[in-house]
């Protein structure tokens, strides 16, 4: 779905009997009240243009056994492109027909000189779509163009004849990474007549993952230029706001942008909700699972196929649980809801997409895992539980439903999260903004290094050689210190028994998946695989974890091993990792000391430390229950914001250190959601966090709602006995090493405060809420000072000026 | 040592003029980010050894800047282990193999800087031996820093001719395939993909895959060739000690890595001519007589019916059950049967069953192969044949009372 030029506006009455239409019109007039926003994008006829005339007649042919006449307006511009051998980027819709753009001239390179294309899809799934329509577009006039793909599951006795006979091959960045550039030599005749790269779904490559893939690409361009090839680069991207920009950093190159669709589209509507307020005084609202859950009950019994988006595997597994509770209660006949999620396994995943295809399943429940192309048929409602963090992110899972000219819903359901509460209460700036640059940082320090050491294995490097854009041979040196390259004239070598690419993962700067056995009864097999930096938060021993929403206990887990080992279980409950996170300041790259307070950013250490977990009920959501959780405490090294008070402003202003450090948390919260908002970034990439900024002690928020201090034992203290209270508000770069965000953030530190100071002034609860500075407790009035009042009274020291 | 001077004196070991690299920024970094992943190699101070001593320690010559040749001379008159090595002058030959006597045999093995394949691995020597009337005579190539691969490689091409077969252990799925990215690395061209090549781990693999505990070569040293080595250094350690040398000069354990891999070969060697040998006489040397006997049948049933016959007296079961089948096919029925009976008798059901089928198609007695098909394990298969069999033996009964109508 594209960004709408159209405003909102509220259609009167409703002239037709689609289902999609009466729904909508039925949330409209039986819940008016919870509605804030309404859009209404009404069908766009498509906008044509003649097949080329340069076109290879047998492609023409086989276009014309497929009933395609005349191509969309930005296919037509796509060919044209690319045949002036540009670099391009096509941003365009889902179901909009962008795989024409490429297929078309690599189809005909191929048929005309035998020339070679390689695909990139961030997942298999997608890469088996692609092929099975090339195959399809093939067959019908059969054009004896070869396309495979090459990745973990070609076997063994395939990948020659794929490595010599295809024309095309599509695979994933992981296994161009893994699998292919560092054996290139056995693709060397492929490199040779090299001529496509197409990269679809670009705008999956950001943060991580895309600083990781520029990467790869880097040495892709490297291999070739060793085999004398310099493929051109056609790319697809659903909406973002810089499109040119992030292909020119993925490819290194110049390229140029198509926006423009010419496709047809369905009518949709978008509906914004907001949950209706449970209890006036503590600005607490129904939740908004229980909303998705309503709607979505409301339209399966509709008969509209549906898809509901989580934010979190956990949320995934709950609310397909409810739906579960409400449809599949009789296990005589088949499911009619699924959950579908990152960490099942690959086989189970195609399973259930065919079963969305043909239409055998009603509703799906997923995390961002279905946000991406993969062909799930026609769906008429999507709702998302929870604002998924990013204009974009938005409209690509809106974008799944109505992929077939029909009408489609969507009903966006905001959480008490605050940047949740701020879109829905602003519809303006949601409807009306543009979506989020898509930000990649190739040179990071671990990423390239990485890479280079990838690269250093695939070829030597030759002196005056450049890769990324910090100096090469500092790092060669680097490398060459740690025994990994060796310098010999003007080359370094790689000396080293390993294969480097093994050990570099693309989706994480740490390293090592845990898989997780199911050891019920003795048995032993693999059930799902989860990514290093989550399984301190969900294998922990005593975990609840859910697969399809069948509660799994962990039993064992082998930190060394990578392993967890579950079982079977009914609880009636799961379970929720509580952390700690302690920072310490290592440098100052930049400082600033005005009359009050002081800002600087740098590099921090920084440890968490998974304590324990809470246990929660279905349903009523009571906590039943703790555990504690003994795992190695997890470090980074990374970037950060922070902001600390001149301590004579501080005995001044607060009462006493109790509410300074409400104050910090207070104000923390708030800063934390406006800084996501203004660096466009999701609000996981930063984190943030209160301390002493020399891992002392830091604060959390207690269980009865007040700032907590604890030291590195994690005991509780006592502000009051601490010598020096120096309490710090960190806002933290959440990746090891850094990806890019903190320096940006510092240079807007006076607009963020600016705009946190706005979020909780203008809140209309009393105290404070979750809205803008965290939740609070029934029993906060007995404070004696009200949390909003320090909160606001930390952001007003920390934006005076004057020095 | 500072981080300058170890560079400085890297360097110079390797042959390049000094520049001088200051502890920048960018480094600090990189150590501070980076606490668990690398860890730093310890350099102990050494005497570092020239290409020239190294060269006269392994008895071998520079021929070029950075490449040493070996060669050596190894009479036939000599033993290794049990084995004469004179066996050679005759060119052994295995099962499938078209004996072409103009063929020369080239045996070769290489130590290599990784076990993990992909273009980052190189092979730093690379030996092959011929033989000549009277001798093996045995080349190697060893190169001492990354430049002179390029040398290297061309030479050794260059001493192949477009009549050799190659013989190697495990070299079709390792060595071949890490020298042919090597030349393509260096885009130079190669006979290698174009000759014939025996790989004798795949007949070691068929011959004592169930004897032996595995097939490595110096199992088979042990086993077949009757000698255990003394000093060597395992073939995994062969990276680090080509990188101590490049690195530090420290060429103790890659002169060892030369002794090696002249073993390696000479057991090559001596493996080809005893695995030749085994597949004629395999009670001798505690061969698989029973895969011998299915290899050789590929080719030649004769010859290992001939084979199953001479070694009859300490057939397995599976040998006797190909013994038969082999029978079967030349239409020695009573052969088979015989076989057959006796393996019934102690339980084996693939017996029966062909017992079963053979009393009921070929000898057509109806009741025998009922008694066999009795016996047979129960389910669908063992019902429906029984089914069958009653069907036929009801449609015989029945067959005279029919004549008898229609005579009258």
């Amino acid at each position: 779905m594209s960004i709408p030029a159209a405003s909102f506006s509220i259609p009167n009455g409703v002239d037709t009997f689609d289902p999609a239409d009466q729904l909508a019109a039925r949330l409209r007039t039986d819940y008016a009240n919870r509605i804030t926003g309404e859009l209404v994008m009404p069908a766009t006829s498509g906008r044509y243009r003649p097949l080329p005339a340069t076109l290879d007649p047998r492609l023409t042919d086989a276009l014309h056994s497929r009933g395609i006449d005349q191509l969309y307006t930005h296919q037509a511009a796509a060919w044209e492109s690319v045949q002036a051998a540009q670099n391009t980027v096509i941003v365009t819709p889902t179901a909009s027909g962008k795989t024409l753009c490429y297929n078309l001239p690599v189809l005909q390179a191929a048929l005309q000189d035998r020339a070679k294309a390689l695909y990139l899809f961030p997942t298999k799934a997608l890469a088996q779509d692609q092929v099975a329509e090339l195959t399809a577009l093939n067959e019908t006039v059969s054009l004896g163009v070869r396309a495979f793909t090459f990745d973990g599951d070609t076997p063994g006795d395939a990948r020659k004849a794929v490595r010599t006979r295809g024309d095309i091959v599509v695979t994933n960045p992981d296994m161009l990474h893994q699998g292919i550039l560092p054996h290139h030599t056995k693709w060397a005749q492929f490199f040779e007549t090299l001529r496509f790269v197409v990269i679809d779904e670009m705008h999956t490559y950001r943060g991580v993952f895309g600083s990781h893939v520029a990467n790869v690409l880097r040495r892709l361009q490297r291999i070739c230029r060793f085999y004398g090839s310099d493929p051109l680069f056609i790319l697809c991207s659903a909406t973002i706001a810089n499109p040119a920009e992030l292909a020119g950093e993925l490819i290194n190159r110049d390229v140029f942008a198509i926006t423009e669709s010419g496709a047809p589209q369905g009518a949709k509507h978008l509906l914004l909700w907001n949950p209706p307020v449970v209890n006036a005084d503590l600005g607490i609202r129904a939740s908004a699972r229980s909303q998705t859950t309503r709607i979505t009950k409301l339209a399966v019994k509709n008969g509209l196929k549906s898809i509901v988006f989580a934010q979190s595997r956990l949320m995934v597994e709950v609310l397909t649980k409810y739906l579960k509770d409400a449809f599949d209660h009789d296990p005589r006949y088949p499911a009619r809801v699924a959950a579908y999620r990152g960490g099942y396994l690959p086989t189970e995943r195609r399973a259930m997409e065919k079963q969305l295809r043909q239409g055998q399943l009603d509703c799906v429940v997923s995390t961002s895992a279905l946000e991406l192309g993969v062909d799930i048929g026609a769906l008429d409602l999507c709702v998302l539980n929870g604002y998924p963090g990013t204009i974009a992110g938005t409209w690509q899972r809106l974008g799944r439903a109505g992929r077939r000219q029909r009408t489609a819903v969507g009903v966006l359901i905001a959480s008490s999260l605050p940047l949740d509460q701020y879109i829905i209460r602003n519809p303006d700036f949601f409807l009306g903004a543009s979506p989020e640059q898509a930000r990649i940082d190739p040179d990071q320090l671990l990423i390239l290094l990485d890479h280079i050491r990838c690269a250093a294995f695939e070829l030597p490097f030759n002196e005056g050689e450049a890769f990324g854009k910090q100096q090469l041979v500092e790092m060669l040196a680097y490398l060459e210190e740690h025994g990994i390259v060796h310098r010999e004239g003007k080359q370094w070598h790689w000396m080293a028994d390993s294969y480097p690419a093994n050990s570099v993962s693309l989706r994480s700067v740490a390293e090592g998946n845990f898989v997780v056995i199911d050891a019920t009864a003795g048995a032993k097999s693999v059930i799902a695989e989860v990514d290093y930096s989550s399984a301190p938060m969900t294998i922990y021993p005593g975990a609840i974890y859910m697969i399809q929403s069948a509660p799994y206990q962990v039993e064992r887990l082998d930190w060394e091993g990578r392993k967890a080992f579950v079982s079977r279980t009914r609880a009636d409950y799961y379970t929720d990792a509580i952390d700690y996170t302690r920072l310490k300041i290592l440098e100052r790259f930049d400082e600033e000391r005005p009359a009050q307070h002081a800002v600087a950013q740098g590099e921090v250490h920084l440890v968490k430390r998974f304590v324990g977990y809470k246990k929660i009920r279905y349903y009523s959501h009571e906590n039943v229950g703790y555990g504690k959780i003994n795992l190695p405490d997890q470090e980074m090294h990374t970037t950060a914001v922070w902001w600390q008070l001149n301590p004579l402003a501080l005995n001044e202003v607060f009462c006493s250190r109790q509410a300074a450090l409400d104050g910090f948390l207070g104000a923390g919260y708030a800063l934390h959601i406006v800084a996501a908002m203004r660096m466009l970034s999701e609000p996981r990439d930063i984190g943030r966090a209160v301390g002493d900024g020399d891992a002392k002690w830091f604060a959390t928020v207690g269980t009865n709602g007040r700032g907590q201090l604890r030291d590195t034992t994690g005991e509780a203290l006592d502000p009051v006995q601490l010598i020096h209270f120096t309490p710090t508000l960190f806002l933290y770069d959440n990746y090891p090493g850094g990806i890019g965000i903190t320096a940006p953030l510092y240079e807007s530190r006076t607009a963020i405060v600016a705009d946190a100071q706005l979020l909780v002034s203008d809140c209309e609860c009393a105290q404070g809420c979750p809205s803008c500075i965290g939740p609070i407790l029934a029993s906060d009035e007995v404070r004696g000072y009200s949390p909003k009042q320090v909160a606001l009274q930390l952001i007003a020291l920390i934006s005076t000026h004057e020095s | 040592m500072n981080l300058k001077s170890r560079l400085a004196r890297l360097q110079t070991q390797a042959g390049s003029e000094l520049t001088s690299p200051t502890p920048s920024n960018l480094r600090n970094r990189l150590t501070k980010i980076k606490t668990t992943r690398l860890h730093r190699q310890r350099i102990t101070p050494c005497c570092s050894m020239s290409d020239a001593t190294l060269a006269d320690k392994v008895h071998g010559k520079l021929i070029a800047e950075g490449v040493i040749q070996i060669q050596k001379r190894i009479p036939l008159s000599r033993k290794l282990g049990k084995i004469e090595l004179a066996g050679l002058q005759k060119q052994p030959h295995l099962p499938g193999e078209t004996a072409v006597q103009s063929q020369r045999h080239v045996y070769i093995d290489t130590e290599t800087t990784g076990l993990s394949g992909g273009s980052g691995t190189l092979a730093f020597l690379v030996g092959m031996a011929v033989l000549d009337e009277t001798a093996i005579l045995l080349t190697q190539f060893l190169i001492t820093r990354f430049a002179a691969e390029t040398f290297m490689l061309t030479v050794f091409a260059q001493s192949l001719t477009g009549d050799d077969r190659l013989v190697s252990y495990n070299g079709k799925s390792y060595d071949l395939p890490l020298l042919v990215t090597r030349y393509r690395m260096h885009s130079l061209s190669h006979p290698l993909e174009q000759l014939p090549h025996v790989d004798l781990l795949h007949p070691t693999r068929r011959l004592f895959r169930r004897q032996w505990p595995d097939c490595r070569l110096t199992t088979l040293e042990k086993n077949l060739l009757g000698f255990k080595r003394r000093n060597d250094l395992p073939g995994a350690e062969a990276p680090a000690a080509w990188f101590s040398y490049i690195r530090r000069g420290q060429g103790k354990n890659l002169i060892k890595v030369v002794t090696h891999n002249q073993q390696d070969i000479l057991s090559l060697a001596a493996a080809h001519t005893r695995l030749s040998q085994a597949i004629e006489q395999p009670q001798r040397y505690q061969a698989d007589c029973c895969a011998i006997a299915r290899w050789l049948s590929e080719t030649d049933e004769q010859g290992a019916r001939q084979l199953l016959a001479r070694s009859s007296a300490s057939l397995s079961d599976d040998a006797k059950r190909l013994q038969a089948q082999l029978a079967r096919r030349h239409g020695d029925w009573s052969q088979a049967i015989e076989i057959w009976q006796a393996l019934a008798v102690r339980g084996c059901s693939d017996s029966v069953e062909r017992l079963a089928k053979y009393h009921e198609h070929i000898n057509k007695d109806l009741h025998v192969a009922k008694h066999y098909c009795e016996q047979l394990p129960e389910g669908a298969a063992q019902s429906l044949r029984l089914q069958r069999l009653n069907e036929k033996m009801h449609q015989q009964a029945i067959q005279p009372c029919v004549d008898d109508a229609i005579s009258i």
